[in-house]
């Protein structure tokens, strides 16, 4: 029989139940940096559910999505805005490249907030992405 | 383990003609522990009674889950507060807002009592539930937050084999139901897994529920659906809200067993919290099934 993994914080469970409501992409991370749940809106933009990807580590995550640069180079884990985030207890904002579904490229403003519920630090961090057309705009 | 409730309604106290048999009295519940010693959850208004069958000098430990008025209320009440040989430690949510003493001190002073904090005979102890498991009277308490308006804690007490879960305000399906979720998502769920007793919110019919969604309660699917996912062999309803009748709530037990037994639930081990009730609790071989 498997061991049953321990419970989230009640903070992440509820900014995930949060993350299903709303309408913009939005990712869950753990303390960790390791992707722990994304929104029906970000699936639209990846292109798969998170029912189908499961838990992903940061380094996981970056392979298949990105983020990348200006210049198309894969950017490394610890120089991620939301790795930030967690690591240093404060809000990033940044703009960067991810590939979707299709394999295309795909502008992005994310936000990313440490979600802090005791003295201990962050138990993980909230990214909202907003897609940028190609003029640059979000929306 | 044995279990009196003393307080079984939620949100307001609810005295009358029509409240007599599950009682009007807001949450509170003794456990009497293999050791003999004596644990306390919530201090609601049935803790008043509680107080007046306690032997004095006792060491007194009251777990509150939060601090809604219809959790603390009693405690100006309690009458070991007013001895000074009574020993109290009442443990309680942790918050970054003020200290446990000093947020119970709003309700225990002016305008609002009489009396102060400060002025209480008995010796009194505020402490914040710690993060990790911890000992009392022989038994192992673990507190956790659980999904309601405000800090809220639900504890799971084990003493020795028996093991019992105390979510009294708890909302764990919302924004997402509870069938389709991981347990490591679902709120309180490693608090009641496997318990022996399982009491839980249950304020809500499922027709009154879509009108009360956020409010930080259950209607009666979810608190089924949540002790079928965590297993919990017996099942109390509790924090009855105060509009429920004796007749309703009557009704309202039956219908839920029959929905439990189609979750593949016991129906004997499903009751309604009641004032008054005396349970003993243990593993499953050793306790008889519940009579309506």
């Amino acid at each position: 029989m498997a061991t049953p993994r321990p419970q989230k914080p009640l903070e992440l469970i509820l900014a995930r139940n949060l993350l299903t409501s709303i309408s913009t992409p939005a990712f869950l991370l753990d303390h960790e940096a390791a992707v722990v749940f994304y929104n029906e809106a970000a699936a639209a933009l990846l292109g798969r559910s998170f029912e189908e990807a499961g838990r992903m580590e940061a380094e996981q995550w970056t392979q298949a999505f990105g983020p990348f640069d200006r210049s198309g180079v894969p950017v490394e884990v610890d120089a991620l805005a939301t790795t930030e985030a967690i690591r240093e207890g404060r809000p990033a904002h940044a703009t960067f490249t991810i590939r979707t579904a299709d394999g295309s490229p795909q502008s992005i403003e994310a936000s990313a907030f440490p979600i802090v519920a005791s003295e201990e630090g962050s138990s993980g961090a909230m990214i909202l992405f907003w897609p940028l057309s190609e003029n640059g705009d979000s929306g | 383990m044995k279990l009196k409730v003393w307080g079984a309604r939620g949100s307001v106290p609810a005295p009358g003609p029509h409240m007599n048999r599950y009682g009007g009295n807001t949450s509170c519940v003794q456990l009497t522990l293999a050791s003999g010693e004596e644990l306390i959850l919530d201090a609601g208004t049935g803790i008043r009674s509680l107080g007046l069958d306690l032997n004095a000098g006792r060491r007194i430990h009251i777990l509150l889950t939060h601090l809604h008025l219809d959790h603390i209320q009693g405690l100006m009440f309690f009458p070991p507060c007013f001895r000074a040989d009574s020993e109290i430690t009442i443990w309680g949510p942790s918050s970054p807002e003020a200290s446990l003493e000093d947020r119970i001190a709003r309700y225990i002073s002016a305008p609002l009592s009489p009396v102060e904090v400060r002025e209480l005979p008995c010796s009194v102890s505020f402490r914040d539930t710690p993060a990790s498991e911890w000992e009392l009277g022989g038994a192992t308490i673990r507190a956790e937050a659980v999904t309601h308006r405000g800090p809220t804690l639900g504890y799971r007490i084990t003493d020795g084999p028996t093991a019992i879960a105390y979510i009294p305000d708890h909302e764990p399906a919302l924004g997402a139901p509870l069938a389709g979720l991981e347990p490591e998502w679902i709120s309180g769920f490693d608090l009641a897994r496997d318990t022996d007793l399982l009491i839980h919110d249950c304020q809500y019919s499922d027709e009154e529920y879509p009108e009360h969604v956020g409010w930080g309660h259950s209607g009666v699917s979810d608190t089924l659906a949540f002790a079928s996912r965590v297993q919990a062999r017996r099942l109390m309803m509790f924090h009855h809200d105060p509009l429920h009748s004796d007749e309703f709530l009557d009704e309202f037990c039956a219908s839920a067993r029959s929905t439990w037994g189609d979750l593949g639930g016991d129906a004997t081990q499903l009751e309604m919290g009641m004032e008054g009730a005396e349970l003993e609790v243990g593993p499953a071989a050793t306790v008889p099934p519940v009579h309506a």
